[in-house]
């Protein structure tokens, strides 16, 4: 239940009203209506397929966050019951809730990372995300030109209003009025393919989820099936999401990915340690996201990306406790933030260290 | 207006019908069975290595968590990497004492665990006694002094023994090896330290390292991220190769391989058009 106060009164009242009162309304007259509808092939389908109950069940489900204690334990029965014979081996969805007194943060040295993708590969091993057609990765590794970063203060100070010709009109012109100040993804390479690295000339940086403080697709969402956690990490229902990718659009950083076709994953691969908001297995038609590894960080542990770095780049911890490996880098380090124009205040931190 | 207010029945009978259509569908996605993908017919790699070929191996285990069935170690398939670990602290030992330096760099070693280093060194586990099964005073007898000379054997390891780049030039092999205690490193002070204690050695001179180290800043800990819980750290030679610091600095890796390409997208040569500029 602690999860939520971040949700009050009033928003409860809205959203319980908005789509289940109708539901509700609209099959006052349902038993009448399946007699009539459900023809001989269905009602075969239904009774060969053991899941045909829970499948109705979890379609009249609610925002996770709303429910009962009671119908939350039987939404994850309902899944674990759907895990296990799909995937052929006992699979948990956990509902641990997020620790309290703690806000997630995570720090990565771009001076160290060397562009080896095995934070990529690794997230994939841990979350289940589609293996092939659709291949879903939510770390996305950039290589960079060395000269696309530049925190210097002249470079900085470049390009603030001149006079021109037509007067001083606060229009920018030279300097860097045609060129990004600070961090540029100009040129960047995401598809790089080099038989060694890291190449020289080069620098390389992993961009995913940057669990915002403001984060812009939790305000696009329409349906709050997106929603921030008290300790800081933008999470989603699937069950909830109803695909119309409005928080794609509204992320700067490209970090949400759509299921556009049913996920494949092969059983063997499957990662049987799941959280309802982490890595259970997604379904077709939903968005889904790095959530530092929800079913991990909740219990205690690191995400799978920051133990699979070879060059230790990747530091988590919590931003709240001043002897946490982020927080001594945020005090010792030179640190920024991506895309902070965006007035997004992410809490992925990239440090020169 | 007019329409609704007749037939509510009707609107909610046809409501419905669509929902139920709609449920069957969902239903019949959800038990589609598991496609066969390409990975599937590929045999998992089980000679897998930590950080670097050569520095840490590890054979994964089928099976080592029976109550999930993991494996012990998730490696990639085109590099043989460890990716994922089922358990951070398997194989790990506490790290052993650690000396208090000052307040900022107390370090959180309550509850450190490493990964012993000396089952990985090849000489090391040759014979019974490690090292000293020939370096034991007889078969090869101990040397006089420290000073730099010409060594026949280990050419694995330093090529020429005279052209030990370590300190370019200011160190030799007996200023870390202890000579007559060969099991062991020996410091600057002349105290013995384990081949799983590098840092107490490599921290005397490289002290900012050290203090990065120390805080968790430089280098890699898995396990728990709450301070003062349990966690594995990585110590110096788990990455660096201390004898060849200079002639092989940072020896390039081979990638994992790239994301797929969108669909329709024969290659990605448009981002490599601003390459010339650079």
């Amino acid at each position: 239940m602690s999860e939520e106060k971040i949700i009050d009164l009033k928003d409860e009242d809205e959203l319980r009203q908005g789509r289940r009162d109708f539901l509700k309304h609209v099959c006052t007259s349902s038993a009448a209506a399946l007699v009539l509808t459900t023809t001989p092939s269905e009602a075969v389908d239904s009774a060969s397929n053991p899941d045909a109950d829970a499948t109705v069940a979890e379609y009249f489900q609610g925002h996770f966050l709303l429910m009962s204690e009671e119908e939350k334990l039987k939404a994850i029965a309902r899944l674990e019951k759907r895990y296990s014979a799909k995937y052929m081996k006992k699979t948990t969805v956990a509902n641990t809730p997020a620790p309290d007194g703690v806000l997630f943060g995570y720090a990565l040295d771009i001076g160290k990372c060397i562009g080896c993708r095995r934070c990529v590969h690794a997230c994939v091993k841990e979350n289940n995300q589609s293996r092939n057609d659709p291949e879903v990765q939510w770390i996305q590794v950039m290589k960079m030109p060395k000269g696309n970063i530049a925190f210097t203060a002249d470079q900085l100070d470049k390009g603030y209003p001149e006079k021109s010709e037509f007067g001083d009109y606060g229009v920018q012109v030279g300097g860097n009025a045609y060129k990004t100040a600070g961090l540029s993804t100009e040129d960047a390479q995401n598809y790089y393919n080099d038989e060694l690295v890291p190449d020289k000339d080069f620098f390389y940086m992993p961009v995913q989820c940057q669990q915002c403080e403001k984060p812009p697709c939790v305000k696009a969402c329409p349906v709050r099936a997106t929603f921030r956690d008290h300790a800081g990490v933008v999470l989603i229902d699937y069950n909830w999401c109803i695909g119309c990718r409005m928080c794609q659009l509204a992320c700067p950083y490209h970090a949400r990915r759509f299921n556009w076709g049913e996920p494949n994953l092969p059983a063997e691969e499957m990662n049987p340690k799941t959280h309802y908001f982490g890595n259970r297995p997604r379904m077709r038609g939903v968005m889904e996201k790095c959530t530092f590894c929800a079913q991990r960080t909740r219990e205690g542990r690191n995400p799978a990306c920051q133990e699979a770095c070879p060059v230790g780049a990747r530091k988590f911890g919590n931003l709240l406790d001043p002897n946490s490996d982020v927080r001594q880098v945020l005090a010792t380090k030179r640190v920024f933030r991506f895309k902070e124009e965006a007035g997004t205040y992410p809490k992925f931190f990239y440090y020169i260290g | 207006m007019d329409f609704q207010y007749k037939s509510p029945t009707f609107v909610s009978i046809v409501l419905c019908a669509i929902l139920v259509a709609g449920m069957s569908a969902f239903n019949s996605a959800h038990s589609a069975e598991v496609k066969p993908a390409e990975t599937q017919n590929a045999q998992p790699v089980t000679d897998c290595f930590e950080s670097r070929i050569g520095y840490s191996s590890v054979t994964r285990v089928e099976n080592a968590n029976p109550k999930y069935g993991y494996p012990n170690v998730k490696c990639s398939q085109s590099t043989g990497a460890v990716l994922w670990w089922a358990d951070p602290f398997e194989g790990t030992i506490p790290m052993g004492d650690m000396p208090e330096i000052s307040d900022d760099t107390r370090g959180d070693f309550a509850n450190a665990v490493v990964k012993p280093r000396q089952p990985q060194l090849m000489y090391f586990n040759m014979g019974p006694n490690g090292c000293e099964s020939c370096h034991e005073g007889k078969t090869v007898r101990y040397p006089k002094d420290t000073k730099p000379r010409l060594i026949g054997m280990h050419q694995d390891i330093v090529e020429n023994s005279l052209k030990l780049m370590h300190g370019r030039g200011a160190l030799w092999c007996l200023n870390c090896h202890s000579a007559n205690h060969r099991n062991n490193l020996i410091d600057r002070q002349g105290n013995l330290l384990s081949f799983n204690q590098p840092q107490k050695l490599c921290g005397g001179c490289h002290g900012d390292i050290y203090i990065d180290w120390r805080a968790g800043i430089h280098g890699k800990r898995i396990g728990s991220w709450a301070t003062g819980s349990k966690k594995r750290w990585w110590v110096c030679t788990e990455c660096h190769n201390p004898h060849t610091v200079q002639v092989a600095r940072f020896n390039r890796l081979k990638p994992e391989p790239p994301p797929p390409l969108p669909r329709g997208m024969k290659n990605a040569d448009y981002e490599r058009a601003g390459e010339a500029k650079h």
